[in-house]
């Protein structure tokens, strides 16, 4: 809890003081955020407090100090503080104590070293014994404003042989900003403030009893004779609430009641508060990683081949960990950077939209969103990587699987995305299959075949590319709903590079939202056709392309959702209980 | 359907939540308050004033005021002449007029105006008790409000209290008049009896006690400029007698300097602070950040933090009189609300629960009476007549404080949801398949049944765009533990924080509710108008799973003395355990009885100096967290180190062993061989310049620290950060440590030694990263402890080796890495050698630091040491130090040590040592602020806390359950959702509800505006009302709301979904992603928004799927991760 809690006494001497004052220290920062704000403004305090102050504050830090081991200055400052107006004995260093789990510290001394919080405490403590009116005078009372602090204040007599009224007067304050949570508290503070009173007057009663029983004459001595001297004679006669309660461990032991207090009125009340799931492709990221930290375990050379295509996906996970989701799905900023420098290759689809053209370009999509495989030859390595780094962005995680640069053909099931040297022979049935797309580059027969868009960009002026399939898609086609959104994101230069990543990740969430639908429906409810032909057109998804979309996308469901699905969501099906 | 499902669903336990008696008992589960134990009529009021001069007077006591009889004002009103009932009634119309959005219409009084209805007779005698109490013996020159809460013991009775300074006008010379007509209300209580009409005020007079209106006699007073810190300003008699009565620290003249570094240090340098975050763009991150924001502004830490300033004052001047600040009287006003509790304890207790936990909402009434009180004190002031303006006057606060009376009474017993959809799906897990089916079948009916017009689409698309609550719970977490169930989880971020940096769940979850998460802040509430009760219910019960907040658990923390397992607690809580058959679950529920707590926890104390074994506290001894164990070595050791320092990430790399060891006993040897390294390196608040990001980037506070000890784990272990620094690290090596034979004491010293030589002879090794390094070690005197301090002007750290009394020495190293020049000085405890050649050496600033960190050493040990056996005989101890380097070599090291270093030879005569040390340590009383505070703090001896148990359990007394109303007979402002018959008094009510609102927030934070949604199912339209607009016509309450075709689809797939039989549970997953969707999307747009100041609607109609009717709802998502998209959007 954000408070102070102190034990404050009316002497009857020096008036209300602060004895002994709990104060609870957070640690800094849950993260490095701004270390330059925060120690300016300690340097701005510093300064306008000045070395004069200072020491001055330091000796109040335990006043009676200033007498005993302050040789030049004693006297005055004695009589300040009596042995009542004092908690720990000159030169205590106070008590501590750490909260491993929450690293909270929570530090007693006889008052605060803050300056500010001094006055605070010593405010409150004014107010709670000699302003505000408690009926009955022993009581709990809240009061407090923006400027000073609130304050749950409960006031006691502890019982004392020597005192004027057989007692003395104390407040236990609790002092908060936040006042709301104050009040809330207020039946909590009660209970355990009122219990720890009650203690203390146990203990100064038993006390109280003996001296009574060993010295009844005292008391009737000090009403009569003394009346006078009251003041002089109290003074000399003001008790420290340990020996009123007999027990020498008695501010260790508030310390840890305060400290106590604190940490329980702090955990008092707790939220649970529900956020998000994670995205499929966080989801997949972090399985991506999970298996490959397995797999670097077990490491053996058979999956030698495997590892080119699995290192983006490292270079990822690792990233997963600093970066949001969002970011992360745009791969591989750092090879994006890299290959800025080298300029032959692509940065962003719209770019490669511009170099390839429209049509050529919208045929490749097409095959990349649809599954199938899409083969680049090409000499120049960085180039096809950044190929696939741009049009993998299309997929999701799950559906990607690329072997950037093979010397020679691998089967569409190995990956979807395969970079070929340009000698490498592809098997004819490929070259003819509808569901394989070539990209050739090669090197340009005239320089001017595409025009200059960028300045930077004459290296892939050398290139040409020449997009081919078996069966080329009809023109006609309206191809699935994300391919036509995707491509308007593209055209419309008003977009920034920003605004199309968001987009894409908009579509991918959205389509792989109705994945998720037919996953549940097909594969886990086992629905007959007409359902599912039903359900996709629920999903706005019945057309051919975009089944066939779903159903490729179905394949990067991650493991985790669909391990779910299957066992916790099985169960009795709902339909029974409806109808 | 049957009307019996909406009973379940309403009353699960048979109760009448929603039946037609809405206030019967059993509400919702555990969740009652029985309107029965809260008698309207004691709630009293009681306005005072005290004035400077005049002392206090009661302004108005409503238990001095007596209704007339309904047949003595029949026969008034007949009696009375016809110019008198004339001019009344004039008087009345006009004041309605004056303040026509402070509706007078009561409940409860169902009066005619034209006729006096009041009598005001003599206070109760209680009166100046309770002013006593309001105002408190001293007054105070504050200038803002005072909140004050009382408990009254016998009759048990609860006050709360604001005490306002008042704000008088300028007044013209007519103030006279009514100053004199006022006060002649205050003459001869004798002549209190009703007598005539025509004097009109007889029934006043006879309250001696009643308040004169002091309008103004325009003293010019001083005053307004001091309005800063608190004073006291009339002098009791106690301040009398003592001419010192404050022992604050000498900072009378600098008190508005004092308030200028508060201000300094307020929020709007907070809001500059990056928020810190989980992880860079987390989820939830706009809750993290809003607890955050919470706990650090109320944060108590660096001196307070004014966070809004309240100038709330009590106006009686009318706003056209131009108050002049300077014509401020010091006069206050006080006005105080009493509530009389129920004699039976159980009543009590269940009205003081509900009092304390809804206090915003009770304080936000009160402001609400506060205003209508003034605008009485106004108003009336313009009528002539005194007799009529009195009962003006006394008729409006009765108006208003039955006004009040209502609302409360209607706020503690108004019907609630029983079982509101979020809350109770997130709490219970067992009957999860059923909520949602049962709240998928109410969801689809109402989509295929009430769509008419859109109706449910729009009003769940208001619900979605302003109870924004929703948008944390599916913001997409980016970091899954592996394997993890895909389904949403409690945030542990938050988790976190709450722990680390407690801020308020009650707060928290009441700004949920009212959806006031986005930026700007806005605060909404539905209401839900309809004739057809049921068809209300529904609509209610299916937006308590829109309308999100979190769950708030109850946790009583026990402590119990002995770790020991299974082992009876002596005096904390005795916890008793049973197994118990669940009754609705499979398992079995384990029931834990608790015996509360002594509230006095006793303390662990270091163990005295008995040279007997003390294991008591060995078991709050913390386990080493991350301790490096080192060999013997001194070469492996530091290659140890270097290892270490390479692989740690930190910057830090900072190592010092020390070696302590002890002997038992002086007969036997003890093997204890303990190397305790904590290291502390902080940043001091000295430097911003010079941060390195790399440094910046390790500044998560990493500590590790162990202790090896046999017997003394009752030296103090102090660990310290000095809390005003915003970073640190802290790191604990420990060094070898094996508890092996070899490790006698000269072993040690050698390999001690050697490592100080490696040290000085390799200054590159003790590089520090940043460039300089100041060492101190220096042993202080009556003891052998030691201390080694790096110190530098950006780093301060210290070290100590507390009195080891039996012989164990454990060297704390905290050490910080950034300095220049090291000064190495090791003194002996009998040798004072703190050489002054050394910290001359040391820059300017180095100096002083080194000298206050000796004196401040010295300050904290003298109490400590005292402790010390003399007759012990340290052996040695012995400081090596180690600087290694953390990477950043830019900059050469000055490595100085002048002068041998020195040994620790022996400490016999430590004790003796005391003065010249002191001498030495305290040379110049150059204190250094934060240096020496550090240090002070840094020697508190610790004391352990007592292990905790936790015992949780579901808190019901929360804003979660008692905001969202079922079907009420009448409107009432406060509820977060209620529905409600017929409109009518909302449309009296609501703009002065919402400016209300937006006035006085009842979250204790400024917002920009207030919301009411209003759904009304006989008209089958759903408007916004809104603070910031008027009403145009009387027609209309607000604004037609705009369907998202967003939210329609998203209805139509779920309806559809469901239509298919598919499973309920997955229709729910389905309507999360679905709302997933809507959170990128407004991702997507805030992204669109940065680039562009105009919003081109083709664009993103056709590309980004965005339509302009789903503008609004997507910008206030934005709003709530994206704060800029307001300034461009709204």
């Amino acid at each position: 809890m954000n408070a102070i809690v102190a034990l404050c006494h009316f002497c009857e001497l020096h008036g209300p003081r602060t004895l002994f004052c709990t104060e609870v220290l957070h640690s800094p920062l849950p993260q490095g955020a701004s270390s330059g704000d925060i120690s300016g403004q300690n340097e701005q305090a510093e300064e306008e407090e000045g070395g004069i102050q200072m020491s001055s504050r330091i000796r109040s830090h335990s006043p009676a100090e200033g007498a005993s081991a302050d040789s030049s200055s004693p006297g005055p400052k004695k009589s300040d503080m009596c042995e009542g107006c004092r908690s720990l004995a000159g030169g205590h260093p106070g008590y501590v104590s750490h909260d491993k789990e929450t690293s909270i510290k929570y530090v007693s001394h006889q008052h605060p070293n803050h300056p500010q919080l001094f006055s605070i405490v010593r405010q409150a403590c004014v107010r709670s014994l000699s302003c505000e009116v408690c009926p009955g005078r022993e009581g709990p009372i809240f009061f407090g404003d923006e400027q000073h602090g609130f304050v749950f204040s409960h006031t006691f007599f502890i019982k004392d042989s020597l005192a004027r009224g057989f007692q003395r007067w104390y407040s236990i304050i609790t002092i908060m900003m936040d006042r709301i949570y104050l009040i809330n508290s207020w039946p909590f503070l009660l209970g355990k403030i009122r219990g720890i009173i009650d203690e203390l007057q146990g203990k100064a009663l038993k006390v109280f009893e003996a001296e009574q029983f060993g010295c009844p004459q005292r008391a009737q001595r000090m009403n009569t004779a003394f009346t006078p001297f009251l003041h002089q004679r109290n003074g000399n006669a003001a008790r420290s609430l340990t020996s009123l309660t007999n027990d020498e461990n008695l501010w260790a032991c508030l310390h840890t009641s305060f400290a106590w207090l604190l940490k329980a009125c702090g955990s008092r009340l707790t939220e649970k508060l529900l956020e998000g799931a994670p995205t499929e492709d966080t989801l997949v990221q972090m399985e991506k990683l999970a298996d490959l930290k397995e797999e670097s375990e077990g490491w053996d050379g058979s999956e030698e081949e495997e590892k080119p295509s699995s290192q983006p996906d490292v270079v990822e996970g690792q990233e997963l960990s600093k970066s949001s989701p969002e970011t992360s799905l745009v791969p591989d900023c750092n090879s994006w950077n890299v290959a800025h420098r080298r300029l032959s290759v692509f940065r962003s689809l719209r770019h490669m939209r511009q170099v390839l053209g429209a049509s050529a370009f919208r045929m490749l999509a097409w095959h990349v969103l649809m599954g199938n495989q899409v083969i680049w030859k090409a000499q120049d390595v960085d180039l096809v990587q950044s190929a696939f780094d741009v049009l993998r962005t299309m997929l999701p995680i799950g559906c990607v699987r690329i072997i950037p640069y093979s010397e020679q053909y691998e089967e569409a099931y190995r990956c979807n995305f395969l970079g070929l040297g340009p000698h490498v022979q592809i098997p004819p049935h490929i070259l003819a299959s509808e569901f394989a797309v070539l990209v050739e580059v090669r090197a340009a027969s005239r320089s001017s075949l595409y025009p200059t868009l960028f300045d930077d960009e004459q290296s892939l002026n050398k290139y040409e590319f020449l997009v081919t399939s078996g069966s080329p898609v009809a023109a006609d086609r309206v191809g699935p709903t994300i391919l036509n959104k995707i491509e308007a994101a593209l055209t419309n230069q008003n977009l920034s590079v920003d605004v199309v990543d968001q987009c894409l990740v908009c579509l991918k969430e959205e389509w792989m939202n109705k994945v998720k639908v037919l996953f549940k429906f097909t594969k886990v409810d086992s629905r007959p056709k007409e359902d599912t032909q039903k359900l996709l057109s629920i999903l706005g998804a019945a057309e051919e392309d975009n089944v066939k979309l779903l159903k490729f996308w179905m394949t990067g469901l991650s493991k985790t959702y669909k391990s779910h699905l299957m066992s916790t969501v099985r169960s009795p099906t709902s339909s029974e209980c409806r109808n | 359907m049957a009307p019996t499902l909406l009973q379940k669903l309403f009353n699960k336990r048979g109760g009448g939540a929603a039946a037609p008696h809405g206030r019967a008992p059993g509400e919702g589960p555990a969740f009652s308050w029985s309107s029965s134990e809260l008698d309207l009529n004691e709630i009293r009021l009681i306005v005072y004033q005290d004035c400077e001069r005049r002392g206090r007077q009661v302004l108005f006591d409503s238990k001095a005021v007596r209704k007339i009889d309904e047949a003595v004002v029949q026969k008034m009103a007949d009696e009375a002449s016809v110019k008198t009932s004339a001019k009344n009634c004039q008087a009345s119309n006009g004041n309605h007029s004056v303040s026509s959005h402070s509706p007078s219409v009561s409940c409860m009084q169902n009066i005619k105006e034209q006729i006096p209805k009041y009598q005001y007779t003599r206070p109760a005698s209680d009166v100046n008790m309770l002013g006593e109490m309001m105002f408190g013996s001293v007054a105070m020159s504050y200038k803002g409000s005072t909140l004050k809460i009382h408990y009254i013991r016998s009759p048990p009775q609860l006050m709360i209290s604001k005490v306002f300074s008042a704000r008088v006008g300028s007044f013209s010379g007519s103030n006279n008049n009514l100053q004199d007509s006022f006060e002649c209300i205050n003459q001869d209580p004798s002549l209190g009896k009703l007598s005539s009409h025509q004097n009109g005020l007889g029934t006043c007079r006879s309250g001696s006690n009643l308040g004169v209106f002091q309008l103004c006699s325009s003293k010019l007073l001083q005053g307004v400029s001091e309005g800063g810190p608190l004073r006291l300003i009339r002098s009791a008699s106690f301040f009398a007698a003592h001419s010192t009565p404050v022992d604050m620290p000498s900072r009378g003249q600098n008190e508005d300097r004092d308030s200028g570094i508060a201000r300094s240090a307020s929020l709007s340098s907070l809001l500059v602070t990056p928020f810190p975050s989980p992880s860079s763009s987390s989820s939830s991150s706009s809750s993290y950040q809003r607890r955050w924001l919470r706990s650090q502004t109320t944060s108590l830490e660096n001196g307070i933090v004014p966070r809004w300033s309240t100038e709330e004052m009590f106006s009686m001047a009318d706003e056209s009189c131009s108050s002049n600040p300077a014509m401020v009287r010091r006069k206050k006003i006080a006005i105080s609300i009493i509530f009389s509790l129920p004699e039976k304890e159980e009543a009590q207790r269940n009205f003081q629960d509900f009092f304390f936990s809804h206090f915003p909402l009770f304080e936000s009434h009160m402001n609400k009476l506060k205003y209508a009180i003034e605008k009485a004190m106004i108003s009336c002031r313009k009528i002539a007549e005194s007799s009529q303006r009195v009962q003006v006057y006394i008729s409006r606060v009765m108006d208003a404080l039955g006004e009040f009376r209502v609302t409360i009474w209607n706020l503690y017993s108004v019907p609630r949801i029983a079982e509101p959809v979020w809350l109770n799906m997130m709490s219970s897990t067992l009957e999860k398949n059923q909520l949602c089916q049962r709240f998928l079948k109410e969801f689809t009916f109402l989509i295929e049944q009430i769509n008419k017009n859109q109706f449910f689409a729009a009003l769940l698309t208001a619900v979605l765009t302003y109870h924004l609550a929703w948008v944390p719970t599916v913001m997409p977490v980016d970091h899954p533990p592996i394997k993890a169930f895909s389904e949403k989880r409690t945030s542990q971020s938050v988790n976190m924080l709450a722990k680390s940096h407690p801020y308020n769940p009650l707060w928290a979850q009441l700004g949920d509710l009212y959806g006031a998460i986005g930026s700007p802040v806005r605060l909404t509430r539905t209401v839900i108008v309809g004739k057809r009760k049921e068809l209300v219910q529904r609509l209610l019960y299916v937006l308590t799973y829109f309308i999100r907040c979190s769950e708030l658990q109850e946790n009583q923390l026990t402590w119990s003395e002995k770790a020991g397992e299974g082992e009876q607690v002596l005096n904390g809580s005795k916890i008793t355990t049973a197994l118990e058959k669940g009754e609705v679950e499979e398992s079995d529920y384990v029931v834990v009885t608790v015996k509360n707590d002594p509230a006095l926890v006793p303390p662990i104390l270091p163990p005295k100096n008995d040279g007997s074994k003390n294991n008591s506290t060995a078991e709050w001894v913390r386990e080493p967290e991350s301790a490096q164990a080192v060999p013997v070595s001194s070469k492996e050791k530091r290659e140890a180190i270097e290892k270490a320092s390479q692989t740690s990430e930190t910057s830090v790399d900072c190592l010092t062993g020390s070696f302590c060891k002890g002997a038992a006993d002086g007969k036997k040897r003890t093997v204890t061989d303990m190397g305790i390294l904590s290291y502390h390196s902080e940043e001091s608040s000295k430097l911003e310049d010079v941060m390195d990001t790399k440094k910046k980037k390790n500044q998560n506070e990493r500590k590790a620290e162990k202790q090896f000890s046999s017997r003394s784990s009752a030296v103090p272990c102090p660990e310290r950060s000095g809390h005003r620094t915003s970073h640190l690290e802290k790191v604990t090596f420990q060094i070898g440590s094996s508890a092996s034979p070899e490790s006698d004491l000269e072993t040690h010293r050698r390999e001690m030694e050697e490592n100080l030589k490696t040290l000085i002879k390799h200054p590159e090794v003790i590089h520090c990263a940043s460039s300089s390094t100041s060492l101190t070690v220096d042993a202080s005197q009556n003891q052998d402890s030691v201390e080694a301090a790096f110190i530098n002007k950006h780093n301060v750290c210290y070290a100590q080796i507390p009195p080891c009394e039996e012989k164990e020495s454990i060297l704390n190293q905290h050490m910080e890495s950034k300095g220049t020049e090291v000064n190495l000085i090791n003194s002996i405890s009998s040798e004072m050698l703190l050489p002054t050649d050394n910290i001359e050496t040391v820059k300017l600033p180095n100096m002083k630091e080194n000298r206050t960190l000796c004196s401040g050493n010295l300050e904290n040990y003298s109490s400590d040491c005292v402790e010390a056996d003399s007759a012990v005989k340290q052996d040695s101890s012995k400081v090596g130090a180690k600087d290694v380097p953390y990477g950043d070599s830019g900059r050469k090291t000055s490595f100085r040590v002048e002068g041998d270093i020195p040994r620790n030879e022996s400490s016999d005569s430590a004790l003796g040592a005391s003065d010249e040390e002191g001498d030495c340590c305290i040379p110049d009383e150059v204190h250094h602020d934060n240096i020496s505070k550090r240090l002070e703090e840094f020697a508190e001896v610790e004391l352990p806390l007592p292990r905790s148990n936790t015992i949780s359990s579901q808190c019901v007394k929360n804003f979660g359950r008692s905001l969202l109303g079922g079907y009420c007979h009448t409107y009432i402002p406060d509820l977060v959702l209620h529905g409600i018959n017929n409109d009518e008094k909302l449309k009296q009510c609501l703009l002065a509800d919402l400016l209300h609102a937006m006035h006085h927030p009842v979250l204790d934070e400024p917002i920009a505006e207030a919301v009411c949604i209003i759904a009304d199912t006989d008209k089958w339209n759903v408007q916004v009302a809104t603070s910031q607009r008027k009403m145009m016509d009387s027609v209309k309450l607000g604004k037609d709301v705009l369907v998202s075709s967003q939210v329609s689809s998203l209805l139509q797939s779920i309806l559809q979904l469901y239509k298919l039989n598919v499973p309920a549970d997955f229709c729910i997953m389905h309507l999360e992603d679905r709302l997933q969707e809507m959170y990128l999307k407004s991702k997507m747009l805030s992204e669109y928004l940065r680039g562009h100041t105009r919003v081109h609607v083709k664009e993103l109609g056709i590309v980004l799927g965005i339509e302009s009717n789903d503008l609004p709802l997507l910008a206030a998502i934005a709003s709530t991760h994206s704060p800029y998209v307001a300034q461009i959007l709204l």
